[in-house]
């Protein structure tokens, strides 16, 4: 039973709506806007069109960073879901013990990714990083640029898993038990039960999980910023650190709103796909 | 709505039970036991290692690390590397404006953010008014919005109104109110018994007095994870701090740990001390609220 009043509902929520209108919508517009011109941050405005595009299209700056990023993305969403999934079915048996496990793997996730990757990159110098110390090898893992790609993404699995984990540890607690139950009474070993009756049971988790990790790693940029940088050669480059580095590097505005502008598109995308799909799929409605 | 079944009181399969009398069914529980045993100390080690290396290397002496190596146990543990960030000397910046930005930063974006969503968030769930459903789908659509695709257009509005590098520009993006926590309140406010809301103003309860005796309270849990939820983002942001300051005025204590990383290239002792400093406050809120946090996963985005 809601209570009619026009002005006093304007005026609360009137602080939030200046905020979104200034903040984020007035942003995404200017965004295509800029996108349109030759901007630098001295102060050059010329109109150019669809110039900016075309440009990246043609130098290859930003197929390289949509191929990292989607490369990034297929490396690191897939294996932390596997590895949050394998951690959260040990972590629900609640043995002893393992409720002092389930907040440590979590920690990585409060920490600041960009302090982490710090961190990391201290772990992986050559000769003074504790890795290389550790595997007793001298590998240049951040700046060979067939490595380079991977131990982000390894950075970025690491500090995910656990806060996945908790994902699935809410998933796999919502299964009831009887349902294993019956599965043992039929002869069902652990890996039958796994694969024909949790993982599909958790399929709703499981999706979100996904494309809540696509979407992130889509804009991941504070840990490859402090890993590489976007080195070597491009080849950690992601759509993020394309942007900083054309807007706050190269002076070019314009640009830099172009790329703002397709990451914008396919994120749009991403989601209407995920909600497509959400209205269709989700048959496993345990609640 | 299900109530958050909460990791803490998960149940445990059934086939972890009762075992059969019969040896071979208590040797495979028993090897079950050890596999999963092995798991959690696997996924323990591998998380804390980094951080315990980390935190090591903070407490050695940069003449120990370049003699000994990295994995050398600090002997003894030196203050050195913190002295160095609190008592900056010969024109290196410390830390101690970063952590004051910082921590002015976070606490008037959290009051900010709270009050103003609480107070949209009400609206949503509780009041009617023209416009108000298109005007919520609005806000839901803008969760779409990441942060680097208006970092650049943010920048030129803060420079044309001559911001750049204040405080202003630190906090005017986001303490207005956040899409994110107004969607989660108002899912949250929509369950307030209109019955109590009407006894409270037949009363003669306004507004104000109706959210914070009976709205704010009914929701502590909600509210509690979102005031950490801002935190920890706030406290971690790096991009648009980093972007729209300059200089060590305006300093945030990411963006400290990156200008130290890259200043002190190979000093990575006092490196070391810095990202300490960063993530600390935070390892210890994580501890000290574990329970909202592991279970906060289940009231904020399983719906």
């Amino acid at each position: 039973m809601n209570a009619r009043r026009p002005l006093l509902g304007w005026l609360l929520i009137a602080p939030s709506l200046i905020g979104v209108t200034a903040f984020l919508i007035l942003p995404v517009l200017l965004a295509f806007v800029v996108s349109l011109f030759r901007w630098d941050l001295l102060g050059t405005r010329d109109f150019i069109g669809l110039d900016n595009y075309a440009s990246l299209l043609a130098d290859g700056a930003l197929l390289n960073s949509l191929i990292v990023t989607a490369l990034f993305t297929l490396i690191s969403v897939p294996v932390s879901l596997a590895l949050g999934l394998a951690l959260a079915s040990q972590l629900v048996r609640a043995l002893p013990g393992s409720a002092i496990v389930r907040v440590i793997v979590v920690i990585p996730w409060v920490c600041a990714p960009l302090a982490l990757g710090v961190v990391w990159k201290w772990i992986f110098q050559p000769s003074v990083g504790a890795l290389n110390q550790i595997l007793g090898v001298r590998i240049e893992w951040l700046t060979d640029p067939s490595l380079a790609l991977p131990a982000v993404a390894f950075v970025a699995i690491w500090q995910n898993v656990g806060y996945i984990s908790l994902f699935f540890q809410a998933g796999l607690s919502r299964i009831p038990g009887s349902i294993y139950e019956a599965a043992r009474i039929d002869g069902a070993g652990p890996w039958r039960t796994m694969r024909y009756m949790t993982i599909p049971l958790l399929r709703p988790t499981t999706f979100f999980l996904a494309v809540t990790q696509v979407v992130a790693s889509f804009q991941v940029f504070d840990m490859v910023f402090a890993l590489t940088g976007g080195g070597p050669q491009h080849r950690t480059e992601v759509i993020a650190s394309l942007v900083y580095h054309e807007a706050f590097t190269s002076s070019s505005l314009g640009r830099a709103s172009a790329v703002a502008v397709i990451l914008f598109v396919l994120l749009v995308i991403i989601t209407l796909i995920q909600q497509r799909y959400f209205a269709r799929r989700i048959t496993y409605d345990m609640s | 709505m299900t109530t958050p079944n909460t990791p803490t009181e998960s149940a445990t399969p059934a086939r972890s039970r009762r075992p059969r009398s019969t040896g071979s069914m208590q040797a495979r529980t028993l090897a079950g036991y050890a596999g999963t045993y092995v798991v959690l100390a696997v996924a323990a080690v591998l998380t804390l290692g980094p951080f315990l290396f980390s935190v090591m290397t903070a407490f050695t002496s940069s003449r120990q690390f370049a003699q000994e190596g990295p994995l050398t146990i600090p002997a003894p543990p030196v203050l050195e590397n913190f002295m160095a960030l609190f008592a900056p000397s010969e024109g290196a910046d410390g830390f101690v404006t970063p952590v004051a930005v910082t921590v002015q930063m976070v606490a008037v974006i959290l009051v900010g953010q709270m009050v103003f969503s609480v107070l949209a968030a009400y609206a949503f769930a509780q009041l009617r008014f023209p416009g108000r459903d298109l005007l919520f789908w609005v806000y839901v659509a803008t969760l779409m919005v990441p942060q680097v695709v208006v970092v650049v257009p943010l920048y030129l509005m803060m420079s044309e109104m001559g911001l750049r590098n204040t405080f202003w520009a630190l906090i005017l993006p986001f303490v207005l109110g956040s899409p994110y926590a107004i969607f989660l309140l108002r899912e949250n406010f929509r369950g307030v018994p209109s019955e109590l809301m009407d006894a409270m103003r037949i009363d003669g309860a306004g507004t104000l007095r109706l959210l914070w005796h009976l709205v704010v309270p009914l929701n502590r849990p909600i509210i509690v994870t979102l005031v950490l939820i801002t935190v920890v983002t706030h406290w971690n942001n790096f991009m648009w701090p980093m972007v729209i300051t300059s200089g060590p005025e305006w300093r945030v204590i990411t963006v400290a740990t990156s200008a130290l990383q890259s200043q002190y290239n190979n000093n990575w002792t006092l490196v070391m001390a810095g990202t300490t400093l960063a993530m600390l406050p935070l390892v210890l809120l994580m501890i000290v609220f574990q329970k909202q946090i592991t279970s906060s996963v289940g009231d904020t985005t399983m719906r």
